[in-house]
């Protein structure tokens, strides 16, 4: 270690280890000053916020330096103006407030405007894509992905003309307030595998994907039959019924089988039958009747029907 | 031990260093491992397919792994190996018990592995920095007064009449952390079988017990402890006094004073009394200076050897770690006044604060200390100086890349979850915040992945050193100077 002596200010005299020594320097002003001015600021802050516990209470500022006034709704009913010391919950209170108060005109607008000319009015529609955005992704992106397009396997997509249970706003608005519960059973007990690689192939025929067109006929004999018993939930047209949620099998659209992902042509026949013998239970939407508000709700339909696009 | 074979050189007047080895082995193990896990860990958040559909490496389980190998791992290690070898030098004094000693070497390896399987197996208290569960703490607590027994009693056997600056860091940290540990785990284990237990303390008082504790493991355990690190490891590297006495007298009694106070800022904006908040706030702003004390008085140690800036890369290290501490002792009261946090809390802004003290102040700090330690400890030198640079640089660029990332995308976040519209309504969702995070978690994982290179670099360097070293020898040569 350094063998020179120190020059300039002294060290207190005690030395360890060897070279380990202190000097005497003074504090540097700018620190000392600093650390008073931080006093000062904490005074201050005292003085604007609650502070200090005292007793059952807490001190609360000096009146009227930081107050807060806020309406509020008492469990009557009224509005009453309050008053207050700086306090989070009335923070909190006032911001919502405004946020609510900005809301509200434009919310009660579209409670008392029917469905149909919601869309027509462009203001309207602007607050309605603006609220509807939101929404939309913190409560059904989740299922229905970021712009609703959906996802085949999992959940419907929104933004096309299809719609399982109706696509009309008083249809969209029963979905989202009841909830759904997608259902069919399985059928590996009922139908030989043969007969469900039949009706496969029908199901395949119907949307232009390659198959065995001898298996599709003899499919179609059986949708149509009592053995198999399929139109009675997808019609004999095989085009759904919407008051069931049963899919439409004549479209192009797939919502269980991922058949455009499916490369060869038996792929695609052991996709459907993986469906028609295991059934689904999967099909559910949750009712958010409980979670979100009338107007809300009433908001979401227009959203789904005309924003995204697609409603009838 | 390893005294034996030089039991002839007055073995009662030697200092016992072989504990100080063992430990300072343990400190870079830890860091490399903490330091990986960390990496990893950033890398599920950035691609979450990482995680393997794996429970025990998901995120939830690895991130206590994270830390408590580097805090209580790599960190705890280092206050262990240099607390020891400070207080033998500075005392003039062999340990009070070597077998004491010993026991809390082996005594803290355990509890760092159980700690890490017991997470990785899902066991945590759900209390961030304290996930242990009760029969971990148990074994924490007695390792922990043991570990205070062995460093009161070699005090008081000092030659020297005054206790030098870095032994009160040091035992404040130790005195601190036992309160802390024992208060914060006060629980209920459901069975004398069950690894589960419930917190005695209940709703915000144990959300305030937390962070009484996990805000004063930052400031004892994270600061002090590191200050006492520092105080030994600057005027050494320097050979230059400390610069002031009376400022470290002044600043050590402010900081262990009104660090006490600061814990619940952490809980800003939640259902704590407003007036635990406020004064949490101002104990921060209280704290800044004091905190600056510690950073002045290293960096003005230098004063008169500034060349040693250009030619000693352990000294760049240890001024490096200074700055770092200074910068984050100021973020960090401005964090916790209530508007400031309302855009920072909950946010990456704090994970960056974390690391900006974490990597920048107490990794650098130890990789400094370690680097002028390890050479005396095998009586060697190290094995390259180019490797130190080399060090330097990747941990000083990672720090770096890994900070802004945080600032950017937590400051983005926070501005992003309270954006509204001319509407009134929300102008973003969360995944929206999520999505343009994004980036800036890639930016963060190769940060760290700098930093934990440096980290390997280090360990290299160390192993290379260690084998060309003789420990025997530098036993024979430390019989105590008279001062």
């Amino acid at each position: 270690m350094s063998e020179e002596k120190v020059k300039g200010p002294t060290t207190t005299g005690h030395v360890w280890d060897d070279d380990l020594q202190e000097l005497t320097n003074p504090l540097p002003r700018w620190w000392i000053w600093g650390f008073y001015i931080t006093f000062v600021f904490t005074v201050v802050y005292w003085l604007f916020y609650p502070a200090w516990p005292i007793g059952s209470g807490f001190t609360k500022g000096v009146p009227g330096l930081n107050s807060i006034t806020y309406t509020a709704t008492t469990v009557d009913g009224k509005e009453v103006e309050k008053t207050t010391h700086w306090n989070m919950r009335s923070k909190y209170m006032v911001e919502m407030n405004e946020l609510h108060a900005a809301q509200k005109q434009w919310f009660d607008k579209v409670a008392a405007t029917p469905y149909e000319d919601v869309a027509k009015d462009a203001d309207l529609m602007q607050f309605v894509n603006s609220a509807g955005k939101t929404l939309f992704s913190d409560n059904c992106a989740p299922c229905h992905q970021a712009g609703g397009q959906g996802k085949i396997g999992f959940s419907p997509n929104l933004t096309d003309d299809h719609w399982q249970y109706g696509g009309t706003y008083e249809e969209i608005s029963h979905t989202i307030v009841a909830g759904r519960q997608g259902y069919m059973p399985p059928f590996k007990e009922v139908l030989k595998d043969e007969q469900i690689g039949q009706l496969a192939n029908y199901v395949l025929s119907m949307s232009g994907e390659p198959h065995d067109a001898a298996a599709a006929t003899a499919g179609a004999a059986l949708f149509q039959s009592e053995t198999a018993a399929c139109y009675y939930c997808h019609g004999a047209d095989a085009k759904g019924r919407t008051q069931m949620g049963s899919a439409n099998l004549t479209d192009k659209i797939w919502l269980w089988a991922d058949i455009p992902a499916e490369k060869t042509a038996e792929a695609k026949v052991d996709a459907v039958k993986k469906i028609i013998s295991g059934g689904l239970a999967r099909g559910v939407m949750p009712y958010w009747n409980e979670r979100l508000k009338p107007e809300q709700i009433k908001l979401l339909t227009v959203y789904v029907h005309d924003g995204l696009g697609g409603g009838k | 031990m390893a005294t034996s074979s030089v039991a002839a050189a007055g073995a009662a007047e030697q200092y016992n260093y072989d504990i100080v080895r063992k430990f300072t082995i343990m400190t870079l193990v830890w860091g490399a491992i903490g330091m990986f896990v960390g990496v990893y860990i950033a890398s599920e958040l950035a691609f979450p397919w990482l995680n393997f559909d794996n429970p025990y490496i998901t995120f939830g389980r690895l991130r206590p792994v994270h830390t408590g190998a580097v805090i209580f791992g790599f960190g705890g290690s280092a206050l262990f190996a240099t607390s020891y070898y400070v207080v033998q030098r500075t005392c003039q004094a062999r340990l009070f018990s070597d077998g004491m000693a010993n026991f809390t070497f082996w005594g803290w390896q355990a509890v760092i592995v159980c700690m890490a399987l017991g997470n990785m197996m899902g066991y945590s208290q759900g209390r961030e920095y304290a996930e242990m569960e009760w029969p971990i703490d148990l074994l924490i607590e007695i390792v922990w007064v043991t570990y205070l027994i062995v460093f009161v009693a070699t005090i008081m056997k000092r030659k020297q009449p005054h206790i030098y600056v870095a032994n009160w860091f040091y035992l404040a940290f130790i005195l601190a952390t036992a309160l802390l540990h024992t208060f914060n785990n006060l629980a209920v284990p459901i069975d004398i079988f069950s690894m589960k237990s419930y917190s005695l303390f209940s709703g915000a008082q144990d959300a305030m017990t937390q962070w009484w504790y996990g805000h004063n493991s930052v400031g004892f355990f994270l600061t002090a402890a590191f200050l006492g690190m520092m105080y030994y490891f600057v005027p050494k590297q320097a050979g230059r006094p400390v610069y002031s006495y009376r400022l470290s007298v002044l600043h050590f009694w402010a900081i262990i004073f009104l660090y006490m106070w600061a814990g619940s800022h952490h809980l800003h904006w939640t259902a704590i009394p407003d007036w635990t908040s406020t004064l949490a706030a101002t104990f921060s702003i209280m704290l800044l200076l004091p905190s600056w004390g510690g950073m002045i008085n290293g960096i003005l140690t230098l004063s008169g050897a500034w060349d040693k800036l250009r030619t000693d890369p352990v000294m760049r290290f240890l001024i490096v770690a200074l700055s770092f501490y200074g910068m984050s002792t100021f973020e960090g009261p401005m964090m916790s006044l209530k508007d400031v946090n309302a855009l920072s809390h909950y946010t990456d802004w704090t994970v960056g604060h974390v690391h900006s003290g974490a990597l920048g102040w107490v990794a650098m700090i130890t990789f400094g200390s370690l680097y002028h330690l390890v050479p005396r400890l095998w009586n060697t030198q190290m094995h390259s100086m180019r490797l130190i640079n080399v060090h330097f640089w990747l941990a000083t660029i990672g720090v770096l890349l890994y900070i802004t990332a945080m600032w950017i995308s937590g400051i983005m976040q926070g501005l992003m979850w309270r954006a509204f519209d001319d509407f009134g309504n929300l102008q973003y969702s969360f995944v929206e915040s999520v999505a343009a995070a994004h980036p800036f978690y890639i930016m963060r994982a190769v940060g760290g992945a700098f930093f934990l290179t440096g980290m390997l670099i280090m360990c290299y360097n160390m192993f290379r050193t260690i084998r060309k070293g003789n420990a025997s020898e530098a036993q024979a040569s430390i019989s105590p100077a008279v001062a």
